[in-house]
């Protein structure tokens, strides 16, 4: 009786410490499969991105890789299928940064996906060029990455974002109506910050007025004193540079306060599915968010569009990032075929130098010098997309529209 | 001039009932049970999605689901105290051990429902358009769903505040969080008492979390930030007291809505001054003992 | 065999066990793979929260939920000062800025008890957090900081340091008269001021050394999160993680937090990775069957299946 409690102890112990050990066994199979490793929040306040964003489209490649038998990698003379290592960052910073590393360093996996959300995204940049592993980003992009990218070669943005080119086309669209008056209100993050700060300055270039700047912690819970303030200024136009709790709100009580811009854009947020689900096609009419693509764009967009929803409910789709990371890996897969290899190096300089035929259409990346790369500008099949009975048509730039403008954008139905 | 003061305190008043409606719940099961509920937050979640569903699904009228997910979660909670915390409350040697012990199984249960939402729900955004058209006050213009809401938070309030103050049951209740001891003496079932009790916490919680539902976007993981409010308003307006929480709620939303007003990117913070001046002057919230 | 020999014997094993787990650790990062050593840092990190939170909270009886805002002081300090002073010397400045915001805290939350010095705490941290981004929007107009990125071996070794200095504060402060005061403000904090205990100054020295730890713990990890922002930094996990290992392990004794802590730790590390999708779910089922079937901890657990073996 005695010893048996002192078995039972040791046995739990020992099975505890081998984990490890068969980790690291299983890492030394033969060669026949390219193994993807990720850090993804499947728990906490960023679950929302692997449920949403970058989630169901990585899912989709690989099993459409998969489908097709694999990758063809000269090196190993055949077509390798993708496997798989998903952890759980709990949404947490060093759970993240921790997983990445065991990913690199233990599981020694082939390549890696980003984790969720621009801060991580940054964070994960830096330690995959720590260890000389491709990132191929999704969820996240910044102005401040600019400057951090001579120094991170194997870092690649594949989302556009408010400088490249969101707030110049925004107020291109805003010069073009004649708006002369906005508010803007923004998330107190990195992307408020800088989606107001650009707007701040696109809208001044045209001689647009700002007439009231607010920000917002992340979890407000009622905007309507700002909202009545605008209201009184009677602006043209309205700006919400928050996430989708902020922007949800926003819409609601926009409409319980009649508060009716004649232009209003919400996002990120607005370029969900999902915000026309839950207020109905008649209210989101007209509606403003940066993103933006859609079917029309282009026939490889269409036939994207279609394998998503035969996939997906169509409720999860994203009118901003789904297309773009749906390139991005495009890219990565082909680039791979052209290497040859698996080495991250040679990877990385095809995918530096060459274009890619994707769901964008010939893409590739501009480099910063002999650092990471950013998806070019003329790529992205819009910037600006608008709500016309039930659906998100791009309407700027001009020459990506699939449909004209709406100004002004009509009042919220009333009931 | 006074129109906007009139119109900023109407906000405060309809954002505090909402803050009130949360922190009531959770009032009652630390106040009276000892159980600091961490999982607090996820009851409202269920109750919110429960609505959702219902509405969703069934096209069931969100104030019918008041009499759904309210006693479907008063179930739950009951159950729960009769099996976990029973034990616990049997094992702890002390109500200091029970409150450490009955904390880590919080979290646990947090970490179960939040997992189990996720898994069923999806971690996405969910929501619906209900009452929320324009009211028109005198010249002010406020929401239909919060009015209502508050109306619904004040009205449970007073409910439950004569339901404690009259009857037989709500008296053995006090007397339970006032000396559990002398109350078992005075041949109340202190167990069954608490157990009711922490039901009615969980009852509160489904009740808020379906007239949440109405002004807010539902989501799996939204718990945690509705447990900290709760929380702060309970301890705000001292502990196991009804009209502290309803006093405690109604003025963080009332400073929130000034501060917002004035500059919103303070708002929260604002709340945590409140919190912590209020608690160096009166260390046991402002209805406390 | 009279008692004294069996107590040296066990102190002679107990000593000999504890050199050895010392020489195995830092020879470890020479032979052990890397990840193995990243690992044990993040370990060791949770045992410092965990054995700083019970240094104070555990005798005294003053749930603390002060730790993310110590920590979060920790990591910003790093970010501040990471790119222009030594590693050891933002290290410790980090311990020492916690030092002081504990001593400032301490001394404000004299009057309060119970509960109510647990939400003060938390309070406090999201309080910090929401003022931060409020200063760092509207007067340095920062936008998140990169932090200097530093090997993997050196901050194992630095936080490791971190540990074994905290545990021979720990034991001291135990065996000390020091220990005896915080105790008895535990028991009951009024005789204890009435028998001479200067109580003030004991429970904020302790809770100010606690601080320093964690403090220093978060300047160190810091280094391996590269990118943060407010509230990445002040993260309220990190208020409740040392107070459910504590509980975990069971605050009794000083190994109960520490074991509690490791193994807390590694369970999260071993779900995250084996059962990410039931991750939540099995750890919550964990928690409370543990706390069911353990109410004293994993201490408690030990303690009684020592007892039930002599008799049987």
């Amino acid at each position: 009786m005695k010893y048996t409690k002192y078995v039972i102890c040791i046995i739990v112990l020992v099975a505890f410490a081998l984990f490890p050990i068969a980790c690291l066994a299983e890492s030394k199979k033969e060669k026949n499969s390219i193994v993807f490793g990720a850090a993804r929040p499947l728990s906490g306040p960023l679950a929302i991105y692997e449920e949403t964003a970058f989630g169901p489209i990585y899912k989709m490649w690989i099993d459409e890789i998969n489908e097709k038998g694999g990758i063809y990698v000269e090196e190993y003379g055949k077509k390798l299928p993708i496997e798989t290592i998903i952890y759980d960052d709990k949404s947490d910073m060093g759970t993240m940064t921790r997983l990445l590393e065991k990913l690199m360093l233990e599981d020694k996996v082939d390549f890696v996906f980003p984790p969720a959300s621009t801060a991580f995204l940054f964070a994960a940049g830096a330690v995959a060029n720590r260890h000389g592993y491709i990132l191929m980003g999704a969820e996240g992009g910044a102005t401040t990455i600019t400057d951090m990218l001579p120094a991170m070669p194997y870092f690649f943005g594949v989302l556009n974002y408010s400088d490249h080119n969101q707030m110049p086309a925004l107020a291109d669209l805003y010069e073009e109506w004649g708006v002369k008056k906005v508010a803007i209100i923004f998330i107190e993050d990195l992307h408020g910050i800088e989606y107001s700060g650009v707007a701040t300055r696109e809208f001044g270039k045209r001689g647009i007025e700002i007439a009231l700047v607010k920000s917002t912690p992340p979890d407000i819970k009622d905007v309507s004193p700002i909202l009545k303030e605008a209201k009184a200024l009677n602006v043209d136009a309205f700006c919400s540079f928050t996430y989708p709790d902020t922007g949800f709100l926003v819409t609601g009580q926009s409409i319980e306060l009649g508060f009716n811009p004649k232009a209003i854009v919400f996002g990120p947020g607005g370029n969900f599915a999902v915000y026309k689900k839950i207020f109905g096609k008649d209210v989101v009419e007209g509606v403003l968010a940066y993103g933006a693509w859609n079917y029309k764009s282009s026939p490889a967009a269409k036939e994207f569009y279609e394998k998503f929803i035969s996939r997906y409910p169509e409720d999860i789709l994203d009118w901003w990032g789904h297309l773009p990371y749906y390139a991005g890996l495009q890219c990565l897969e082909q680039a791979i075929e052209k290497a040859g290899t698996l080495n991250q190096k040679k990877v990385r300089d095809v995918l530096a130098t060459e274009k890619f035929d994707t769901v964008l259409g010939e893409t590739w990346f501009d480099m910063f010098g002999d650092g990471g790369g950013l998806l070019a500008v003329e790529c992205y099949a819009g910037q600006i997309g608008q709500w016309q009975n039930g659906v998100f048509e791009v309407v700027g730039p001009k020459e990506k529209a699939t449909a004209k403008a709406i100004y002004p954008k009509p009042p919220w139905p009333t009931k | 001039m006074i129109m906007k003061i009139v119109d900023v305190l109407i906000c405060g008043l309809l954002l505090g009932g909402i803050y009130a409606l949360i922190a009531v719940g959770l009032s009652l099961q630390y106040g009276v049970a000892r159980v600091l509920n961490i999982s607090h937050g996820e009851l409202i979640m269920l109750g919110a999605f429960g609505t959702w569903s219902l509405y969703t699904f069934f096209d069931i009228n969100p104030l019918i689901s008041l009499v759904i997910c309210g006693p479907v979660l008063f179930l739950a909670g009951f159950a729960l105290h009769k099996t976990l915390f029973k034990s616990l409350l049997k094992s702890s040697g002390s109500i200091g051990a029970f409150e450490g012990s009955s904390l880590l199984a919080c979290f646990g249960l947090l970490f179960i429902i939040q997992n189990i939402a996720i898994t069923s729900w999806g971690a996405d955004i969910k929501g619906y358009s209900y009452l929320s058209v324009p009211v028109n006050l005198g010249g002010a213009i406020f929401a239909a769903n919060r009015l209502v809401t508050l109306a619904f938070a004040v009205g449970i309030g007073i409910t439950f505040y004569l339901f404690l103050a009259r009857t037989r049951l709500g008296k053995a209740i006090r007397a339970a969080a006032q000396d559990p001891a002398a109350a078992g003496l005075m041949g109340v079932n202190i167990n069954h008492v608490l157990a009711l009790c922490f039901g009615f916490g969980a009852l509160m919680a489904g009740f808020a979390g379906v007239l949440l539902s109405m002004c807010y976007p539902v989501k799996a993981t939204m718990g945690l930030e509705y447990t900290i409010i709760a929380i702060i308003v309970v301890v705000l307006g001292g502990l196991g007291s009804i009209p502290g929480s309803f006093i405690g709620g109604f003025i963080l939303g009332i400073i929130g809505s000034i501060v917002s007003y004035i500059e919103p990117s303070l708002s929260l913070a604002a709340y945590y001054i409140i919190f912590i001046l209020l608690l160096l002057v009166k260390p046991t919230g402002i209805m406390g003992k | 065999m009279n008692i004294s020999t069996v107590l040296t014997k066990r102190s002679v094993v107990g000593g000999l066990v504890i050199l050895i787990l010392l020489i195995i650790f830092i020879t470890l990062p020479l032979y052990a793979p890397a990840y193995t050593v990243i690992l044990l840092t993040a370990i060791f990190m949770y045992i410092v929260l965990t054995v700083s939170w019970a240094l104070f909270s555990g005798p005294t009886g003053y749930m603390s939920l002060a730790p993310a805002a110590f920590f979060g002081v920790g990591i910003y300090t790093a970010a501040i000062l990471g790119m222009k002073l030594p590693l050891i010397v933002v290290i410790v400045c980090g311990g020492f800025f916690s030092f002081f915001l504990a001593l400032l805290v301490g001394a404000l939350t004299l009057r309060l008890r119970g509960i109510y010095f647990a939400i003060f705490t938390f309070g406090l941290v999201m309080l910090i957090a929401y003022l931060l981004l409020f200063w760092e929007l509207h007067v340095t107009g920062t936008r998140g900081r990169f932090v200097i990125a530093v090997g993997h071996n050196t901050v194992y070794y630095i936080m490791y340091g971190n540990l074994v200095i905290l545990l021979i504060v720990a034991v001291f402060v135990r065996r000390s008269k020091f220990g005896l005061a915080l105790r008895s403000i535990g028991e009951n904090e009024d005789a204890a001021a009435h028998t001479g205990v200067n109580v003030t100054l004991v429970k904020i020295v302790t809770f100010a050394i606690s601080a320093f730890f964690i403090g220093t713990a978060g300047a160190v990890m810091a280094t391996r999160w590269t990118y943060i922002d407010p509230f990445i930094a002040f993260n309220p996990l990190f208020s409740f993680m040392p107070v459910l290992m504590a509980i975990f392990g069971g605050t009794g004794q000083l190994w109960g937090p520490i074991i509690g802590a490791a193994i807390f730790a590694y369970l999260e590390e071993f779900l995250i990775t084996r059962f990410p999708y039931y991750y939540m779910l099995i750890f919550g089922i964990i928690l409370v069957i543990a706390i069911l079937y353990m109410p004293k901890g994993l201490v408690g657990l030990i303690q009684k299946w020592r007892k039930g073996g002599g008799v049987v």
